[in-house]
């Protein structure tokens, strides 16, 4: 392998990789606050590029505005979601699990309905190869790792650094020693749901210039977030980044050497880590249910 | 005395259902009924043991896989290949349960949903499998003398049998000293763990046995149905075992099942909407039963009951 293949096989990796990190923090964030586990997470991150296709082309709205404003569409749909349906079963996990798997069907086939099966996709944004060495490097997969570190940055601030973030950390430690501090536990709740959701919206945003859109592509996603999540655990942030790039990685790098035998590859890697660490790398095995 | 009556007159109504029912489509809506009515009584008996599946649908499709791979290419008659799928689902049941019951909650939902796509994956693009196209004439049951399965009412007392056999079996399991250490598991797990049940073993032992039931299902239906494809064994189906017990009642682990199964099942047939917006109305069922009546429809005599009750106290506290 030349280093130049190597590189070219890093950034593909990369690109793809931050991509789950984006969508499984996300995942991780509305498990790990509002104590639901998104079934509809994949069908977010569809609505989201919906939304941008749909600025983008019939809109003709700037790319970068339409992500933007495309997030916040998904935000406010994820926050009226919580309020109609997961707000009156919350802290009761199977109850909201079911209820978003009913969700995400409900949204999938009423895409399919409304949309039609017919494959769409945006111009691409950026075009051009930057030359690093002997490799050549589409522009388009480097700016999608620029822009989804740039956002993790982001939500890393959000988290650590304001008050939001603060009331988020003290109801996921606790719920009810948080609300005794004063903290509207529903309004975090919420906005953990929209703040998660908005941030599959803005990888579905992200991806959109580069992917073909359809109405089922949310199942395929949810799936690859499934395996990052055994892969990092679902406790931490850390265990999605760890675990998002290692998938990413092990699919580039697994379908240049291994062919269609890549995913084969890729389960059995989950398999091994499922064996000695059953919590993922980052999690514990918690005995609650 | 009442009950008695009651249930003898409902026994023979199912067994004389075949005279009843004259078209052979709601001869076939039967058999899928029944089928449905194993498959969530799998996913019940995991839930008796505090686990949540949604790959239910995997080991469905393991049996019909195996016992269809034995009869077409060993030439072995169905009456062997049916044991000898559920034992194959079983020892694929215990490698896999071994390394996943470690870990339950939301950990457990997510790696049986990864098998249950991985299956669907393999079935797809292994050759040997028969591939997306899925295996096409699968033959019949063999005739037992002058018995032949072709018909679809010998084929619905066929699985009419396996399902009273999975009732039985499901009923002796949980009146037995395991049924009882599956409950206490499920109410408390660390309790239970203190009073000297092993929470690995107990719970790989109802995920074998779920599998199992789940096995032969899938096997009756591969002879039954003739073809079988990936399409079928989807997580759909997977979420859909899932509504029908949490639609019955979760608490109820033979009775819900049937229930629910019972209204998913001819439901669509009476609203007769089309196949497109199905899922739409199954997703919306899910979400307002779960917000309006999370014990499920065999929850509600007990509401009602509650309801004097409450008016009651409701009443004493305003005077007092």
């Amino acid at each position: 392998m030349t280093a130049a293949l190597f590189t070219q096989l890093l950034v593909n990796g990369l690109a793809t990789g931050m991509v789950y990190v984006l969508i499984a923090s996300g995942l991780i964030l509305v498990l790990g606050v509002a104590r639901i586990f998104n079934f509809a997470h994949g069908e977010f991150y569809m609505l989201g590029a919906y939304a941008t296709f749909a600025l983008c082309q019939v809109l003709q709205v700037n790319f970068f505005i339409s992500i933007i404003l495309s997030m916040f569409v998904v935000a406010l749909l994820a926050a009226i979601c919580y309020r109609l349906i997961f707000h009156h079963i919350r802290g009761n996990l199977l109850l909201c699990a079911a209820a978003s798997m009913g969700l995400s069907m409900m949204f999938e086939r009423g895409a399919l309905v409304s949309f039609g099966t017919q494959e769409r996709g945006l111009p691409s944004v950026f075009t051009g190869v930057m030359a690093i060495g002997d490799a050549a490097l589409p522009v388009e997969k480097i700016a999608v790792i620029l822009l989804c570190v740039a956002i993790m940055l982001g939500l890393y601030y959000l988290l650590m650094r304001t008050k939001l973030g603060k009331a988020m950390r003290a109801v996921k430690l606790d719920t009810e020693v948080a609300a005794l501090q004063g903290i509207n536990t529903t309004m975090v709740y919420a906005l953990a749901m929209a703040v998660g959701c908005s941030l599959a919206g803005l990888a579905g945003g992200i991806i959109a210039p580069l992917f073909s859109i359809t109405p089922n592509m949310g199942h395929a996603m949810l799936l690859k977030c499934f395996m990052v999540l055994i892969v990092g655990g679902l406790e931490s942030m850390l265990g999605g980044v760890v675990g998002g790039l290692i998938i990413g990685m092990t699919l580039s790098f697994g379908y240049y050497i291994l062919g269609g035998l890549s995913e084969i590859l890729l389960f059995s890697i989950i398999g091994m880590i499922l064996v000695f660490k059953p919590g993922g790398l980052f999690g514990e095995v918690v005995e609650d249910v | 005395m009442k009950e008695v009556t009651v249930f003898i007159l409902f026994g023979i109504l199912i067994l004389l259902l075949p005279l009843i029912l004259k078209s052979p489509y709601q001869m076939h809506l039967i058999i899928m009924l029944c089928i449905n009515i194993i498959l969530a009584m799998s996913f019940a008996m995991l839930f008796s043991t505090g686990l949540i599946t949604i790959g239910a649908a995997a080991f469905w499709a393991v049996g019909a896989y195996a016992s269809t791979l034995f009869v077409m290419n060993l030439n072995i008659s169905f009456w062997l290949a049916l044991p000898l799928a559920s034992v194959t689902t079983g020892v694929i049941a215990l490698v896999l349960g071994s390394i996943i019951v470690r870990t339950p909650g939301v950990a457990f939902v997510v790696q049986t949903m990864v098998i249950n796509m991985i299956v669907v994956q393999a079935l797809g693009q292994i050759d040997f499998l028969g591939g997306w196209g899925g295996i096409l004439g699968i033959p019949r049951p063999n005739p037992i003398g002058p018995i032949k399965f072709v018909s679809k009412t010998n084929s619905y007392y066929l699985i009419l049998f396996l399902l009273l056999l999975t009732i039985v079996l499901f009923y002796a399991l949980y009146s037995s000293r395991i049924g009882r250490a599956w409950r206490s598991i499920r109410l408390n797990p660390r309790l239970a763990q203190t009073l000297g049940i092993s929470l690995f073993r107990y719970r790989l032992l109802a995920f074998i046995v779920a599998s199992v039931s789940a096995g032969w299902a899938g096997s009756f239906y591969a002879h039954y149905f003739g073809t079988i494809e990936p399409g079928t064994f989807s997580v759909f189906k997977s979420i859909y075992i899932q509504i029908y017990s949490i639609l019955g009642g979760l608490n109820f682990y033979i009775m819900g099942p049937i229930v629910g199964a019972f209204i998913m099942t001819l439901m669509p047939e009476f609203l007769r909407v089309g196949k497109e917006i199905e899922p739409i109305l199954t997703g919306g069922i899910l979400i307002l039963l779960v917000i309006f009546l999370p014990g499920g429809i065999l929850s509600i005599p007990e509401r009602i009951s509650f309801f004097p009750k409450m008016l009651q106290d409701a009443s004493s506290s305003s005077r007092g």
